[in-house]
């Protein structure tokens, strides 16, 4: 199976918050409620990288909600594809 | 063949009591409550907890446990008529063993809808069919409790499958009370969240939230819950076919 790298994943997020006409901060200590990052962003991102790399990445919610920062969902992600 | 005419006998109160998923949270304070109030109780669970094997040690006449896979129905078989060689007939049964779930649809994996659909609502189809056909056939009248949620009646991110299993159910009361002409008082309970194993998932921001929309200001306890099973399994009441919520106007 072929796995996204975190850098790969990070231009994913960007291009997510793009189409909604905001922007990916440098900064992978930002706050999600400052990018205005929801759930179903990050439902929206996990379903591109999904498409990318041809397997599906099931979670459930409670391992969302330790999610914060543009980091934490990067490493939910890149930990996700390994499981 | 006319269903009409002559009056219905009353359905008695439920004696001999199954409670399917009584070895913790509302299954086992169920359990405690209806041995309490004099009855006799069948309960089983895939593991039968210390509490649950402890209530079955006390009371040996009126209380028979087991361990039992509710979508496995050959045992659930097995379990029936085992409980009913120990107890006497069944006259009542409580459909409350579940599966949760906390995840968004999408990320929901395929294996785990077919669980949660086939515990939460195949597997008490069935074991309602067993145990209405041995009624039936025995001429029996009983009563029929099935625990719901407020999710069969409210929208919840993250419990799309199990909310569709629990408006199921409330379908299928609806439905059995109708068929059971009158035999069978087929109600549902639809508790509001309440603490135990199956919540436990919820964060903390979302129990506080839920508080904060309760009227009540709390939220609902399994004792708050149990009164009202037991009331549709005992009372004379021409309760049939509702879904009774129990949520402190969470809901409302
Ligand atoms: N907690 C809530 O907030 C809430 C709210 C509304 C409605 N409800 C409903 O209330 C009922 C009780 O929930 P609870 O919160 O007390 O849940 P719980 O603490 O998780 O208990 C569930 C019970 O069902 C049993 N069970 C689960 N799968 C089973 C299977 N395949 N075969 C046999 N037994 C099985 C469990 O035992 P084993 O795991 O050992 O099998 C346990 O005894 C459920 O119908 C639930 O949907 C709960």
């Amino acid at each position: 199976m072929t796995e996204l790298s975190r850098t790969q994943i990070r231009d994913l997020m960007g291009q997510v918050l793009a189409n909604q006409g905001k922007v990916l901060p440098d900064d992978d200590g930002t706050d999600l409620r400052d990018v205005g990052f929801r759930s179903l962003d990050f439902s929206e991102l996990a379903l591109r990288v999904e498409d990318e790399t041809g397997e599906e990445l099931n979670f459930d919610a409670p391992g969302l909600r330790r999610i914060a920062t543009v980091g934490d969902v990067l490493d939910f992600l890149v930990e996700l594809q390994r499981q | 063949m006319s269903d009409s005419a002559t009056r219905t006998p009353l359905v008695p109160p439920s004696t001999v009591v199954l409670v399917s998923g009584g070895s913790r949270g509302l299954g086992l304070a169920i359990v405690t409550d209806l041995l309490s109030a004099g009855l006799k109780v069948a309960a089983f669970a895939r593991t039968v907890t210390p509490e649950l094997a402890k209530l079955a040690d006390t009371e040996p006449q009126r209380c028979y446990v087991d361990s039992v896979d509710v979508t496995d129905l050959a045992a659930t078989q097995v379990f029936v008529r085992a409980a009913e060689d120990r107890l006497g007939p069944i006259d009542g049964l409580v459909n409350n063993a579940a599966v949760g779930q906390d995840s968004l649809h999408v990320h929901t994996a395929t294996a785990d809808i077919a669980r949660i659909i086939e515990t939460n609502l195949t597997a008490p189809l069935q074991l309602t069919r067993l145990v209405v056909r041995r009624m039936l056939a025995q001429g029996r009248r009983g009563r029929i409790v099935n625990v719901t949620s407020i999710c069969a009646q409210r929208g919840f991110p993250g419990l799309v499958a199990y909310s569709a299993t629990k408006g199921g159910m409330d379908a299928a009361t609806r439905s059995l009370a109708r068929e059971l002409g009158g035999r069978m008082l087929v109600n549902a309970v639809a508790p509001g969240f309440f603490a135990s194993e199956m919540s436990a998932v919820l964060g903390q921001t979302q129990l506080d939230q839920i508080v904060r929309r309760t009227p009540t200001g709390h939220l609902t306890a399994p004792e708050e819950v149990v009164p009202v099973v037991r009331m549709l399994l005992r009372d004379q009441t021409n309760i049939n076919g509702q879904a009774i919520v129990v949520d402190g106007a969470a809901s409302i």
